[in-house]
């Protein structure tokens, strides 16, 4: 899986050099010369190592500082599964949402929906912090500093 | 005109006489206390993302007092979770976990707070006067340097990226220049010819960093909280204990507190380093130094709180020295204070020295204030603010949606940018998922921006020969060597990992 997503990382460096080639020199050369030919030669040597194997023992031989927060789900592999899917559907029902309805009526439903079926709060919490959105998504936004969020497709955005 | 820097510290002290810019810092501190207090979800990185569409509209010194308030104090606050939950609130405040957890679980967490409270709020003050100090001593050598010289800066802090991404610095270099790649999209500045635009007017002026630093940040830090079910399936120590006990320790360890906030300085000023490893330095440093430390470091010891606490803070200060003075961030923070600075009208860097010095000291006043006010807050609301750590993942999760959305929303209010932060999210997740270090495409991103304009300029005034400037030599061979080095320090540690097994 590691590998198929280093793929992508080859896949966007190429295809940058690809469109790239033809524009004058001062326009490539950031992105052709200083970003996509150095990404593709350094992920195609990531994904051979990573398709020979010897990248996994390496890194796990290997010292030193992490940049970023290492991923560690804490849970059994199902239910990471499940609850991975299950949150990554309520974002992107959120934004589609917003993309329908929009961002006033959406993010209030959602945060009230996300309690109440998700998360297994009580009714009244739930309305509440729905309500709190609400007030600072009109109330702040909309009413005291003037800025119109978009209606939503339904209601011709 | 060029102003002294006597009277451009006192002019800075002026801008930020005013209400609003007081009432913004007052905001910012707010935020940056809740952020350091709530669970995992909410880091600086994704509350700065939140915040930079909306205070780069504002007038620069109050953007700069919300901006600097909240992070400057993001690290006094932070060891709520370490102490109450045993988790670490986040970077740099990973080594209190060791001996804030016992300390919190034999009843002495009032005590392990009000230790970081104070080494936090001596360790931001030491930072701020380091901050201060270096900029009439950097400035002579600052103005040596043009653009070529500023190329070669980057392109330094860049390289450094493979030793910032741990046991995978291929992986960080990778995401470096998907950075760098990113950074390109849309029409350029110089030439005006549109670079992977596909005929999509959104696409015009680039994609924007908020949007991509909101996904990257925001989608998988609440995940975390929705796998962990935080607050529900974990309960945290008990809040008992004295705090005035930990200022007490932490006057008696003036010393510790002293030597751990240098750490912190330095490893905010080298490039390179950054905030994953501040707390493990001085903690480090602190097990080896202290009296008994080897055998008491790990379980309950207040120093083991101090050490780290105090070098966490210190360190904002160094990154703004370089921030501020080179124009290279040290981290995902202050490359998008640098992105904020942009958007006002402000090169950070000697150009920022030259013409906006009293911009740089507002910078300064506002740390050590904002950081004055952080502990005052931490002491007089350390109960009130525990029960925001103990906030369930029920009411967080939505939270950071709502800011998320909200947030990538009304960068341009086009449904597209919908689209982007769904992307950047599913993205960024993978990303930490397959150990593609998010910070790297950040910086790449930011710095992307920065390189071109100052390798257009070299190219333009001097062609290739800026390649020959005794200046750009000596960088190029300082960044070499420390690359060289670097790496052939993780080479040997590996062969010796490989003889050891």
């Amino acid at each position: 899986m590691t590998a198929k997503f280093t793929l992508f990382f080859v896949a966007v460096f190429a295809g940058a050099v690809w469109w790239g080639w033809e524009w004058p020199y001062i326009a490539k050369l950031m992105p052709v010369y200083v970003a996509a030919i150095p990404g593709l030669v350094l992920s195609v040597i990531q994904l051979i190592g990573e398709a020979s194997g010897s990248e996994v023992s390496r890194a796990k031989r290997a010292e030193g500082i992490e940049m970023d927060d290492t991923y560690k789900a804490g849970v059994d592999k199902k239910t990471e599964m499940r609850r991975t899917l299950t949150y990554f559907a309520w974002f992107i029902g959120g934004a589609a949402g917003i993309w329908l309805l929009g961002i006033v009526i959406t993010l209030p439903l959602l945060v009230f929906l996300y309690m109440l079926v998700e998360g297994r709060e009580k009714l009244i919490p739930s309305v509440i912090m729905a309500a709190c959105t609400y007030g600072m998504i009109w109330g702040l936004f909309e009413y005291t500093l003037e800025m119109r969020w978009p209606p939503g497709l339904l209601f011709g955005y | 005109m060029e102003i002294s820097l006597i009277d451009a510290a006192i002019k800075g002290f002026m801008n930020i006489l005013h209400l609003k810019v007081f009432l913004a810092m007052c905001v910012g501190v707010s935020i940056g206390t809740f952020t350091a207090v709530a669970p995992q979800g909410l880091g600086m990185p994704l509350v700065y993302a939140i915040m930079l569409p909306v205070v780069i509209k504002w007038e620069p010194v109050t953007g700069i007092a919300l901006l600097i308030g909240a992070s400057s104090v993001s690290a006094i606050c932070a060891a709520y979770l370490p102490v109450l939950f045993g988790i670490p609130g986040g970077s740099g405040s990973q080594a209190t976990v060791l001996d804030g957890y016992p300390m919190g679980k034999r009843g002495e967490a009032k005590r392990a707070l009000g230790a970081s409270f104070m080494a936090g709020g001596m360790g931001c003050l030491i930072g701020t006067f380091t901050l201060a100090a270096a900029i009439p001593a950097a400035k002579p050598l600052i103005y040596l340097m043009g653009s070529p010289e500023l190329f070669v800066v980057v392109l330094w802090g860049l390289s450094m990226v493979a030793v910032l991404a741990g046991r995978r610095p291929l992986k960080g270099l990778i995401a470096a220049a998907f950075g760098l790649l990113l950074a390109t999209v849309g029409q350029q500045e110089q030439s005006g010819i549109m670079r992977f635009v596909f005929d999509q007017p959104y696409l015009l002026d680039g994609i924007s960093v908020s949007i991509i630093a909101l996904a990257l940040f925001g989608i998988p830090a609440a995940l975390d909280l929705a796998l962990m079910r935080l607050g529900v399936e974990q309960q945290p120590a008990p809040l008992t204990g004295k705090l005035f006990d930990g200022v007490k320790d932490t006057i008696r360890e003036w010393w510790l507190v002293v030597r751990c906030s240098f750490i912190g300085v330095w490893v905010g000023i080298v490039p390179g380093i950054g905030s994953q490893v501040v707390d493990w330095f001085a903690y480090g440093h602190a097990a080896q130094s202290c009296k008994g430390g080897a055998a008491t470091f790990g379980t309950g010891d207040v120093r083991g709180v101090i050490a780290p606490e105090s070098a966490n803070d210190a360190k904002d200060g160094g990154d703004l020295v370089t921030t501020l003075l080179l124009g290279f961030p040290q981290g995902v923070v202050t490359a998008l204070f640098i992105v904020a600075l942009l958007a006002w009208g402000y090169l950070p860097g000697p150009e920022m020295i030259k013409k906006n010095p009293e911009v740089i000291y507002s910078v300064v006043w506002i740390q050590g204030i904002s950081g004055i006010v952080g502990t005052l807050i931490g002491f007089g609301l350390s109960t009130q603010l525990a029960k925001l750590a103990q906030v369930r993942y029920s009411v967080m999760v939505p939270i950071i949606f709502i800011f998320v959305l909200m947030g990538a929303f009304s960068v341009t209010r086009d449904p597209a940018d919908l689209l982007a932060v769904v992307g950047f999210g599913i993205l960024g997740y993978l990303m930490r998922r397959f150990g593609y270090p998010r910070p790297a495409m950040i910086l790449g991103l930011v710095l992307g921006s920065l390189m071109e304009r100052y390798l257009y300029r070299s190219m333009a005034s001097y062609g290739f020969t800026w390649l020959a400037r005794p200046a750009v030599m000596v960088l190029l061979i300082l960044a070499g060597t420390s690359f060289f080095f670097a790496v052939r320090g993780r080479m040997k540690s590996a062969a010796r990992n490989d003889d050891d097994s």
